[in-house]
């Protein structure tokens, strides 16, 4: 079985290299359905000796529908590190040092990720731990409330930095019904309760972390037979639950919206400009076309660049984020101000560049470059087995498979200087407009 | 790959005397990397220019060259989705870019232009002495309370030192830097006799003897001077509080050792720091006691090597490599009520530390956990070629081998000994972050009791520790905790 399965990889590579127009997941992968639910993508790489293990839930802050929970989702991300009867923390740390495993986990809008980077050697280990504690975690109310005071330490160590708070606001401020309202992080008031929420993290428990969520990433120094042999033998009695969240959807943008931030200390003033905009798509042209004008609009190579931070030197930095989430959220142009008299100035500016892609169709030589770099980009990330599974995660996380990030870039290749103009038109009206700044206080 | 290491070892050695210093790593990646280190940095810096290494170096790798401006480099590089990427440090400069073999003349072309032929226009230095001022001001001492603890503890500790300010600069002095200034250090250091060149990846056979014959445009120079004078011993504990409106209370402590990667000992407090605080590891010792069993912050770690950005890397970039380090702790921001029995809970641990040592169950843990993360820390290319240029720096062999080679060597009385001669809990530089700074200094200084309150139920054994601990007697003379405003920091050389 191995023997067979080594040609058929040889031949999928062979016929890969003479493709004249290569997909941009450049890696033959292995996906296998479980019974139960649960998905296992496998990725042979060409680098040696190490395994990177990526488990994607499917339920992250996104999830959090009832009111009081925001931030919960991450705060039961680290509940995950509190232990089993078989392995009790200490227990769990310790074989994952011996083996030495870079392990760690983080918490999106749209999903959680457990991962650990090690040798191919230890596989079964980790498979064997980390099927344990999603099946079979268990912690006392008291590890609960302490691991509560922990998030708001991560709370607190973040706060020191505007940009934290100002996508709180902004968030606020942009959404009325839907989870994104919310960060990741959360409200400060509701990680202040989480230590008396024992039973309804139990709930979250038992509703999220069930293997119709969850899809098992292995990618490095691996054959798949061996890994689904693996999977199987600890991952597949694993029951599957019945619980789907009610996200409620949002309203339709209704009219423009401001927020303020002030600041205590002394800090440069940011400026937020924000519009509704697509949801994550591989099918439907919104989403690449709303990435392109992120590129377009807000690069270092694009116009607005050229001039506010390389010619008038009035902004030190500016970016362009149009994010992949599942449900429609926001595209956003931040600059950092050097002088505050100039935030109008920069608040135009970077309104009309938004408005320029209504009106005029881009030049195809632009589009051409930012599909260029689209792909690159991408092809630049994939340097190690780790950095493959990780972007195999997100995209897992949108569409559980990595054909996925295939088809992507077939719509990136597709969007024509016409897409763009209309997904202009589309999205950046008055009514889906939010823009948010930050100052300190005095200035003001 | 072991045999391509050995390999380049003996590339190295035959390549030394007067030619360039280059470090090939081929592989079958579509891929390239380039890695160029000038054996200069920020301790180089004659005396009212510091900044100069930093700026110096952000004109090349984020300026224009004699024939191309800023923005056409922008255009040029954005459909590779390539940059020149830069570190400055103080006893290095790196520049370094990693290209798919498609676009490798073109990226080439522009790398070699850049870092050979820089264009010193007005406007780049104008905008990258402002982004100077403004990491400093605004991203470090406004934005980054845990870094900036980081920094103002290196700047305590090395005070009238070549080491004592942050590799960006400082202040007063970035503003007074002129495009000559640049220039000056640009001739003198950028030079053959510092340089070290490394490429890595899927390049053609003639790459390396290409990248060679192009640098050597750079004057032979002579080798930068390195004789450093050793920090000043500490007589006793000290504290600088800086005062900052905040939420919380960052810390970091720490003090000068001998043992850099070339010491016989370096293994050895390799796996005691480990121990002590694997850098964002939920196994260290610091962790375990204060975030896990009490919820006092989001984590604790211990180095023994300079490490900036913890806060956004897991792994440490390559290319900081110092004739002379710290033993550092770092304490992430704690409440301002618990602050006080933080910092006693660390000494705590430390004292308990230095006095017993580790156990041979922990030792065993450590010593296999090291001998096989050292894999994961090259775990990339551009990685590798990093460290392998820090072994050349060191004067080591290949470090992954010359560790697994130390490991094996290393017994626990080797480590505890080692622990006893180089790390202490007395005669400490502490660094605080806080609002309410007199209040803070107050407490400490008067040693009162500082009882925990939890909001749930602790075992008895944590209980009768903490009664241990919320007495514990900090010794600080009140001449040695001393509080800064925050818009001090980093204007001026202390």
């Amino acid at each position: 079985m191995y023997r067979v399965f080594a040609l058929l990889m040889l031949f999928a590579m062979t016929s890969f290299a003479a493709d004249p127009t290569p997909k941009a997941f450049p890696y033959e992968y292995d996906q296998h359905d479980f019974d139960n639910g649960l998905r296992l993508i496998t990725v042979p790489t060409s680098y040696p000796n190490l395994v990177s293990l990526y488990i994607v839930v499917q339920a992250g802050s996104r999830n959090e529908v009832e009111p009081g929970r925001s931030g919960f989702a991450h705060l039961f991300e680290h509940m995950m590190f509190r232990g089993t009867k078989r392995f009790p923390p200490e227990k769990w740390e310790a074989t994952m040092q011996k083996i030495g495993a870079d392990t760690n986990a983080y918490t999106t809008d749209d999903h959680t990720a457990y991962h650990a980077t090690f040798s191919a050697e230890d596989l079964e280990t980790v498979l064997d731990l980390e099927a344990d504690r999603f099946q079979n975690l268990e912690y006392q109310e008291s590890v609960f409330r302490t691991e509560a005071l922990a998030v708001l330490g991560e709370y607190n160590k973040n706060s020191a930095a505007p940009t934290s708070k100002l996508f709180e606001v902004l968030r606020n401020t942009a959404f009325d019904r839907h989870t994104y309202k919310h960060t990741t992080m959360g409200f400060l008031e509701d990680i202040k309760n989480m230590p008396n929420l024992y039973d309804y993290s139990l709930q979250f428990f038992d509703r999220y972390y069930r293997p119709e969520y969850t899809t098992i990433i292995v990618a490095g120094d691996v054959q798949p037979p061996q890994v689904r042999e693996l999977v199987g033998k600890y991952w597949a009695g694993w029951k599957r639950g019945n619980y789907r969240a009610e996200i409620p959807a949002e309203s339709a943008p209704a009219s423009p919206r401001d927020g303020k931030v002030p600041w205590a200390t002394p800090t440069l003033p940011w400026v937020v400009v924000s519009y509704r905009g697509p949801a994550y798509s591989d099918a439907e042209k919104d989403y690449a076309a709303m990435d392109v004008i992120a590129y377009l609009g807000f690069a270092e190579s694009s116009d607005l660049y050229q001039k506010l931070v390389i010619q008038e030197q009035r902004v030190d930095t500016l970016y362009g984020m149009n994010a992949a989430r599942i449900d429609p959220y926001l595209v956003v142009a931040g600059s950092r101000v050097k002088n505050a008299a100039d935030i109008a100035y920069i608040r135009e500016a970077v309104l009309n560049t938004f408005s320029q892609f209504k009106d005029q169709l881009v030049p195809a030589t632009r589009l051409e470059a930012v599909k260029s770099h689209l792909r690159y980009d991408f092809a630049l990330r994939m340097d190690n087995s780790e950095a493959i599974a990780a972007s195999l995660a997100r995209a897992v996380a949108l569409r559980r498979t990595p054909e996925t990030i295939n088809r992507l870039y077939e719509v990136y290749g597709a969007v024509t200087p016409a897409d763009v103009r209309d997904v202009a038109r589309k999205y950046f009206t008055e009514g889906g407009r939010t823009i948010v700044t930050l100052q300190t206080e005095q200035a003001q | 790959m072991k045999g391509t290491l050995v390999v380049t070892a003996l590339m190295i050695t035959s390549a030394l005397d007067g030619a360039p210093r280059l470090v090939p790593l081929p592989d079958k990646s579509p891929l390239v990397t380039m890695r160029v280190v000038l054996l200069t940095g920020a301790a180089q810096e004659p005396a009212g220019q510091e900044g100069v290494a930093a700026l110096c170096a952000a004109m090349l790798a984020q300026g224009g060259t004699r024939t191309l401006s800023y923005k056409q480099i922008v255009d040029a590089m954005f459909p590779m989705a390539t940059s020149v990427d830069y570190q400055v440090d103080k006893e290095m400069v790196t520049f370094s870019g990693v290209t798919h073999v498609d676009n490798l003349e073109k990226y080439y072309a522009l790398f070699r232009a850049m870092l050979l032929e820089p264009g010193w226009r007005q406007d780049d230095f104008d905008r990258l002495r402002d982004d100077a001022v403004n990491f400093l001001r605004v991203t470090l001492r406004g934005n980054n309370d845990e870094e900036l603890s980081k920094e103002v503890l290196y700047n305590a500790l090395y005070q009238g030192h070549p080491y004592g300010y942050h590799s960006i600069g400082v202040i007063s002095s970035i503003q007074n830097l002129t495009l000559d200034n640049l220039r000056d250090f640009y001739k003198s250091q950028f030079t053959q006799a510092n340089l070290i060149l490394g490429v890595a990846g899927g390049y053609p056979k003639s790459f390396p003897e290409r990248l060679k014959k192009d640098f050597a445009a750079l004057p032979q120079g002579t080798k930068s001077e390195r004789r450093l004078p050793d920090p000043k011993p500490l007589s006793g504990n000290r504290l600088v509080i800086v005062e900052k409106d905040t939420r919380s209370v960052a810390y970091s402590f720490g003090f000068p050792i001998e043992v850099t990667r070339g010491h016989p000992d370096y293994v050895a407090l390799l796996v005691a720091q480990s121990y002590l605080g694997q850098h964002r590891s939920s196994a260290g010792r610091l962790y375990e006691r204060m975030r896990q069993q009490r919820g006092l912050n989001y984590g604790d770690y211990a180095y023994i090597e300079y490490f900036p950005r913890g806060m956004f890397r897991m792994m440490p970039d390559p290319n900081l490599a110092r004739p002379q380090q710290i033993f550092q702790v770092w304490i992430r921001p704690v409440e301002p009520d618990t602050a006080h029995f933080g910092l006693r809970l660390a000494m705590y641990e430390l004292n308990k530390f230095v006095a017993q040592g580790m156990s041979q169950e922990d030792f065993e843990r450590i010593r296999s956990f090291l001998s096989k993360y050292v894999n994961l820390l090259i775990k990339t290319k551009d990685a590798e070629l990093g460290y392998a240029i820090d072994s050349l720096y060191y004067g080591i062999p290949e470090y992954n081998g010359f560790i697994k080679k130390g490991l094996s060597q290393l017994t626990l009385e080797k480590v505890n000994r080692a622990i006893r001669k180089h790390l202490r809990a007395e005669r400490i530089q502490f660094v605080a972050v806080a609002r309410n700074a007199q209040e803070l200094r107050g407490k400490i200084l008067s040693n009162q009791p500082s009882p925990m309150k939890y909001n749930s139920e602790k075992p008895g054994d944590l209980l009768a520790e903490d009664a241990v601990i919320q007495e514990l007697k900090l010794d600080f003379k009140p001449e040695n905790v001393v509080v800064v405003p925050v818009d001090r920091i980093f204007e001026a050389r202390e």
